[in-house]
């Protein structure tokens, strides 16, 4: 479904990506790990369209997306939520929904997406018409990653989903994220919490310093001995 | 002596509200672009030509003819957002504000002098048949005129206000200013809503300047003018609250008269221009303030 | 500088200099006032503009400072010289009173705040002072244009000389460097707050020295004119169009805009800014280096051609090399 092929960015003239390829097949939970600074966002902001990459492409259900704006990205299905859930702190759990259904087919069916994301997030119907900025980290959270359901997408790509959250409250949100996919979406995860990632998908890559150094399925990784020392020894990297 | 002050402070919310409505304009415009559109008063002095002309050639009301200015100015602001602003959108902030101050000026220059070779460099007025009409209140004066474009200039802010909370495209505006990626990722045309916000805030813009050639006067060069009361309001009322800037102009109004009823003409004109420094050095965040987030 | 270089300056100066004996039409030895005072002010303003970064949008207030105090002593009696250094002066001890406050407002800020400041003395001046202010008439029964012609010149070398030699100094260095980042420059230990003062000061300097000699030369005019803010923007248009942030530019600029307002003049009186206006536009826009910016890259690709090739690597030049 989504096919990243030789993927070369830079941020001026820092180059943040080396090649990077990967795919991720319809249905699919996909995991990218890796340490603090190896490119997992840069790499998101390309597929999203927020960074637009020196050579490579992205190839998104048979399409390049190289040439397209961001918000026609979202049309064409992709939906990405970024780091640490920015939500719309000065408008209502309600409006912030809304707006995610913003493009036109969305709006369409928003009534029942929105019954949909309820489901998954019930704390968010309580919440509805609070003001966004009242939230707490993890509501916070989760409303971003609902609002990004409400664009109905194909693929959802995820930023740290887990970041800053309690234990307990990861749990949850790694819970909520395996039934989103259960539900027929394609997931895209980026995680510096390298175990939990692992475990819930069905296949990671590793990425290191902008460059693609390993792939395999979750059970794989997480044999290496490599991963083990590296990211689960003593504590995250 | 009280009546002198009451009637002074009348007119100071009267000019205050038409502050407001400029303010909003150009508000509405930094909030979202982040260009500082200097050349804000000469878009509110065309307004003010147009309907100016529509009344003096073919007899228009000029209450009749804010449609058309508002039409006219949706036109001028798109023109120049296409072929000025709209090329500096993928700027860093502090470059965008620069290089808009800076175009900005420059359109000003141009606009203002041709006015002048168009129009001449006299002051205008637009007088109709109930322009002297007055009424009467507690010894004070209400001329009928300003009154209506006080309710005017009120009306186009609840206006806003409405578009802004309650339609998709006004809260993807609002969306926009607070996050534009975030904006971006949920399908927003940040483009689009640029393009918007910088017409819509012409199109204000042109209604002050409307309602400023009926009540008051118009001339080539009143635009830097008002594009530093507009400035001064902004600062005042607080970036990102409409209503607050629309009540920062009616303070200006309001202190202007004061300033004039109490020390002297010379104070009155300085006064705004005097508070908008103090703000500038004092109030922590002045216009650039991260907005409290 | 190259020796070609010098000899054409020394050139352009002696000409300069015999202008006005051998010119006798008295319209062009005023054209010529207009020239140099607007390189003198145009200079003076990029040296806190264009040098320093710092958008002033308040230059009229030292041109007008200047050209207040130096006319009122002079009328009163006192020396010219004495009056024209009273004049700048002043200047200097307007720009450190808004300066050290406006200092602490960063870029637009600084532009806006120090806009409003001319503009509250203008409209000041233009209420105090509202009396037509005329060149009495025995003085004026002597007035004579060479002097004047020669007191500017003076002036406009000054000031393009000071320019010169602190571009060229470690002085100049740390100002060009605030302007190209000031909180790098800082933390490298070089003080933003002195090195802007010092811009200041000397911009502040030259606009007033310029204004008391635009008091000297001007028979009548009210008094609140010299604080107008097109002197502001002129200079400022002059800068961009010409380079801002280069010795030349200025002069180019002002060169221009005299000679192109002489040009429209005949057609309609404002027009020259329009034109003018759409120059500055065309500039920010597109050609921010100016015409110095437009030579340079003229310069650069002939003597691309003759000896030095770009080195590019993955398609982005790395260097030059030279070759033959």
């Amino acid at each position: 479904m989504l096919r990243v092929e030789n993927i070369n960015a830079f941020y001026g003239d820092l180059q943040a990506l080396w090649d990077v390829s990967f795919q991720v097949n319809e249905g699919e939970l996909v995991a990218l790990v890796g340490p603090n600074g190896a490119g997992k966002t840069t790499t998101l902001r390309v597929i999203s369209g927020l960074l637009r990459q020196a050579s490579g492409h992205v190839f998104f259900r048979g399409r390049d997306l190289s040439k397209e704006a961001p918000h026609r990205i979202v049309e064409l299905g992709i939906s990405q939520v970024l780091e640490g859930g920015k939500v719309f702190t000065e408008m209502t759990v309600l409006e912030n929904l809304e707006l995610g259904a913003f493009i036109a087919e969305a709006r369409k069916v928003k009534d029942e997406s929105l019954k949909w994301v309820y489901q998954i997030f019930p704390r968010l119907e309580e919440r509805k018409s609070q003001r966004a900025g009242t939230l707490s980290g993890g509501e916070r959270q989760m409303l971003a990653i609902g609002r990004a359901l409400m664009s109905k997408p194909k693929l959802l790509m995820l930023d740290e989903p887990s970041f800053g959250l309690a234990p307990i409250l990861v749990q949850q949100m790694f819970e909520m994220i395996k039934e989103i996919n259960r539900q027929g979406v394609t997931v895209l995860l980026i995680e510096q919490n390298v175990r939990a990632a692992l475990e819930l998908t069905h296949r990671a890559y590793v990425i290191e310093n902008g460059r693609i150094v390993g792939e395999g399925t979750g059970e794989q990784l997480l044999s290496f001995e490599s991963i083990r020392s590296a990211y689960l020894g003593d504590g995250n990297v | 002596m009280f009546e002198g002050l009451m009637q002074n402070l009348v007119f100071g919310i009267l000019m205050g509200a038409l502050y407001g409505l400029a303010a909003v304009g150009l508000s509405l415009v930094f909030g979202v672009t982040k260009f500082l559109n200097v050349s804000h008063g000469e878009l509110l002095m065309l307004g003010g030509y147009a309907s100016f002309w529509l009344f003096t050639l073919w007899q228009v009301d000029p209450f009749v003819s804010l449609p058309a200015a508002i039409v006219f100015l949706l036109v001028v602001g798109a023109i120049f957002y296409k072929l000025l602003f709209g090329r500096m959108v993928r700027l860093t902030e502090g470059e965008k504000i620069q290089k808009t101050l800076l175009v900005g000026f420059g359109l000003s220059l141009i606009l203002q002098n041709l006015a002048i070779h168009f129009w001449t460099a006299d002051t205008r007025s637009i007088t109709t048949w109930y322009s002297g009409a007055v009424f009467a209140f507690a010894g004070v004066r209400f001329p009928l005129v300003r009154v209506a474009s006080m309710v005017i200039a009120f009306i186009a802010v609840v206006a806003l206000q409405w578009f802004l909370q309650r339609t998709y495209t006004g809260k993807a505006l609002r969306a926009t200013v607070e996050n534009w990626e975030a904006a971006t990722l949920v399908g927003i045309d940040v483009q689009h809503v640029y393009f918007l916000s910088f017409v819509i805030g012409a199109a204000l813009a042109g209604v002050a300047g409307a309602l400023v050639s009926v009540g008051y006067s118009i001339e080539p060069t009143m635009g830097m003018s008002w594009t530093l009361k507009s400035l001064i309001v902004m600062v005042l009322g607080g970036l990102g609250s409409i209503t607050g800037t629309f009540v920062g102009g009616i303070i200006l109004g309001l202190t202007e008269s004061a300033t004039g009823f109490f020390l002297s003409l010379t104070y009155k004109e300085v006064v705004g221009l005097v508070l908008f420094i103090l703000i500038l050095i004092f109030k922590p965040q002045g216009l650039f303030g991260t907005q409290g987030r | 500088m190259h020796r070609i270089q010098i000899a054409l300056t020394v050139l352009l100066i002696a000409i300069l200099l015999v202008f006005p004996l051998v010119i006798k039409s008295d319209s062009i030895i005023n054209l010529a006032v207009y020239v140099l005072l607007y390189v003198s002010l145009a200079s003076s303003w990029n040296i806190l503009g264009g040098f320093c970064g710092q958008t002033n949008l308040g230059h009229a207030a030292f041109f007008g400072a200047g050209a207040l105090v130096a006319r009122n002593l002079w009328f009163g009696g006192a020396n010219l010289f004495l009056s024209l250094l009273a004049g700048a002066l002043v200047a200097v001890a307007l720009a450190l009173l808004i300066g050290v406050p406006a200092f602490r407002l960063r870029g637009v800020y600084f532009a806006i705040g120090t806009l409003a400041l001319a503009q509250i003395l203008y409209i000041t001046v233009g209420n105090t002072f509202s009396m037509i202010s005329s060149i009495p008439a025995q003085d004026l029964a002597v007035y004579q244009l060479a002097p004047r012609y020669y007191l500017f010149l003076g002036i406009a070398l000054l000031t393009i000389a000071t320019a010169y030699v602190l571009i060229n100094s470690r002085l100049g260095l740390g100002i060009m460097a605030i302007r190209e980042e000031e909180d790098a420059a800082e933390s490298l230990g070089v003080s933003a707050l002195k090195h802007k003062l010092i811009a200041l000061v000397l911009s502040a300097f030259f606009g007033g020295l310029t204004g008391g000699a635009f008091a000297f030369y001007h028979v009548g005019y009210y008094p609140q004119l010299t604080f107008g803010p097109e002197w502001t923007f002129d200079s400022m248009m002059m800068a961009y169009i010409g380079g801002v942030g280069t010795i030349a530019g200025p002069i180019i600029g002002a060169v221009f805009f005299v000679i192109l307002r002489e040009l429209l003049a005949l057609k309609v009186a404002e027009l020259h800014l329009v034109v003018f206006g759409t120059l500055f536009i065309l500039v920010v826009l597109f050609l921010p280096g100016g015409f110095m910016g437009v030579w340079e890259k003229m310069r650069q690709a002939l003597a691309r051609r003759v000896t030095i090739t770009p080195v590019r690597q993955q398609g982005k030049e790395v260097g030059k090399a030279e070759i033959g």
